[in-house]
């Protein structure tokens, strides 16, 4: 079997591997354009006999998408600001000595980011709801996951800038910049990208959160959209048409984003969690 | 007053005050709520008592009342079996992944990244896809199972308590297996080929190969994703509101799912609390583990 013979032959199986995983995502997207019936058929269908394209307009009108959509948003920015903001600079420092207190510093993060959130929204809450927090419910999840997921991107940001050569800054430094001036002029704009995939990890992470918004946010029309797909299935649902429709609307930019940026997302993923 | 503006802004002082606006922060808000859920698990705490600071202590006995509760072992047990039925789906499964698209071939390492999807979605999105594929009657899957002949009847995943927790697991392992597959490709790339080279040439097979070298060299990777595994396996939460909701009767209900029914749904924090607790205790030393099978590489 010669070289090309093989590559083609893997890259055959790779596909059908990639098919078989991805099924469950292909299924949601077939089921939004079946009828209300051909969803209950059996044999199910595997490809819609008539695709219903409406169901989308009638789901997001009726369940109010562009709410909710716009709440996970704000959510999601809100966090990602309050993260960077905070978490950069901290990165920077952590990145740039090496000491004992540097590896307290990071060992305090490790331990900071494994707690579930599930298990610490029962303090947050009553924490929060004693110092009057829960009178702006989206702040205090904003801040709820900020707390959960700083960790992570400090860990992601500071793998960044130690590929930053130190020699660079200090060059600027000799050269009569401040501090300040060579970490806003030198470090950040060289460590850009990777700030900008870790933040953008952050991102995705944020638009999908559930446990905070679900436990904090009382009002249906402050809640992401998370919380109203949650409230969308009823134990007994059979409208899984609409909820899958439900689904793809809100997932499909993640998806697109994704893909889109899949080297760039999957290679700061992986200097974060094991280097 | 002024040499600490001037240190501020050119030298050490710059870097504390970045260092301490972030650990302050974190401090405050995620190992404060820690210290007060160990003081809440010795309170009573209700709706009525939420806002006042002066509750009254019980000692220990929200921790007597919870190990006297008939369902605790049954949940901790199912704790138990969804933390290692998933770990070991997701790191089997994502080993052998790992593994093929270790084989270079054209577009290996975009169709390998293209498998990540599964954990970039939201956890409720997720949840709400297999709830539908696990569907009793309707369900793709028993549609699937049927056809191959594994099974005679539809299995009613959610509802039947047999199956429940499963139909939890098999969706997480679904999640959780492209970041195992990814892990475990960044650590499959690290082993020099040289040794297989050496190897091959004191005429070692493919499967001595496999035990002699992947395996020993791989160990502190292996051992980082296991522990890194159990992290977010117990950080899971999202599938069970959306798949289960820990039914039927407990049936699929798992420890860190519990904390939150106990405090949100029956408005007992105190419990809640007590439950999170001793969580918490297992996460730490999960964390442990996996702080020190990444220290030499965290310090770079």
């Amino acid at each position: 079997m010669n070289g090309t013979t093989r590559d083609r032959l893997m890259l055959a199986i790779a596909i059908v591997m990639a098919a078989i995983y991805l099924f469950p995502l292909y299924w949601m997207y077939v089921t939004t354009l079946k009828s209300g019936s051909e969803v209950f058929a059996t044999p199910p269908s595997f490809w819609p006999a008539s695709p219903q394209w409406s169901t989308y307009a009638f789901v997001w009108e009726s369940r109010n998408m562009g709410r909710y959509l716009w709440n996970s948003l704000v959510i999601a920015f809100g966090s990602v600001a309050l993260i960077s903001v905070l978490g950069v600079g901290c990165a920077y420092v952590l990145a740039r000595y090496r000491n004992a207190w540097v590896d307290v510093g990071l060992f305090l993060i490790l331990m900071l980011q494994v707690l579930p959130a599930s298990l610490m929204i029962t303090p947050i809450f009553v924490g929060f709801s004693q110092l009057g927090m829960l009178e702006y419910p989206r702040l205090a999840v904003i801040i709820a996951i900020a707390a959960k997921s700083m960790p992570f991107f400090v860990v992601l940001v500071r793998a960044t800038f130690m590929s930053v050569p130190q020699e660079l800054e200090e060059a600027a430094l000799v050269d009569g910049n401040s501090r300040i001036g060579a970490f806003f002029s030198i470090v950040l704009p060289l460590a850009r990208n990777g700030i900008l995939v870790s933040a953008l990890l952050i991102f995705m992470q944020a638009f999908g959160e559930f446990v905070y918004s679900k436990s904090i946010i009382q009002a249906a029309e402050l809640q992401p959209a998370s919380v109203g797909l949650n409230s969308f299935m009823g134990p007994n649902t059979n409208e899984w048409n609409n909820i899958m429709a439900y689904a793809t609307m809100y997932v499909t930019p993640i998806l697109a984003i994704f893909v889109l940026l899949q080297r760039r997302i999957v290679s700061g993923l992986t200097s974060g969690a094991l280097k | 007053m002024k040499s600490l503006f001037s240190s501020m802004r050119d030298g050490l002082g710059f870097d504390i005050a970045l260092v301490a606006f972030a650990l302050g922060f974190l401090l405050l808000m995620s190992g404060l709520p820690l210290v007060y859920n160990v003081v809440m698990s010795f309170q009573e705490v209700d709706m009525f008592s939420l806002g006042t600071f002066s509750r009254p202590f019980v000692g220990l006995r929200n921790y007597i009342d919870l190990f006297a509760q008939p369902e605790t072992y049954p949940i901790l047990l199912n704790t138990l079996i969804f933390v290692v039925g998933s770990i070991a789906g997701q790191f089997l499964i994502g080993f052998g992944l790992a593994l093929f698209f270790w084989v270079n071939f054209p577009g290996a390492s975009w169709l390998r990244g293209l498998f990540l999807v599964s954990w970039v979605m939201p956890g409720l999105v997720v949840g709400a896809i297999w709830n539908w594929i696990l569907s009793g009657d309707f369900g793709v899957l028993n549609f699937i199972l049927r056809e191959t002949g594994l099974i005679d009847a539809n299995i009613f995943w959610r509802s039947d308590p047999d199956y429940s927790l499963y139909a939890v697991i098999i969706a997480n392992i679904w999640l959780g297996t492209s970041f195992n597959m990814i892990l475990l490709s960044v650590g499959l790339s690290g082993i020099p080929g040289d040794l297989y080279e050496a190897a091959e040439l004191d005429g070692a097979n493919a499967w001595q190969r496999f035990w002699t070298i992947t395996l020993p060299m791989m160990r502190s990777t292996i051992g980082a994703i296991i522990a890194l595994g159990l992290i977010f396996t117990l950080q899971q939460f999202d599938l069970f509101a959306a798949i289960t909701s820990g039914g039927p009767n407990n049936a699929s209900n798992v420890t860190q799912y519990w904390a939150w029914e106990l405090s949100f749904r029956q408005y007992d924090f105190g419990k809640g609390a007590t439950v999170s607790v001793v969580m918490i205790v297992f996460v730490m030393i999960a964390a442990m583990v996996y702080v020190r099978s990444t220290r030499h590489e965290v310090r770079g």
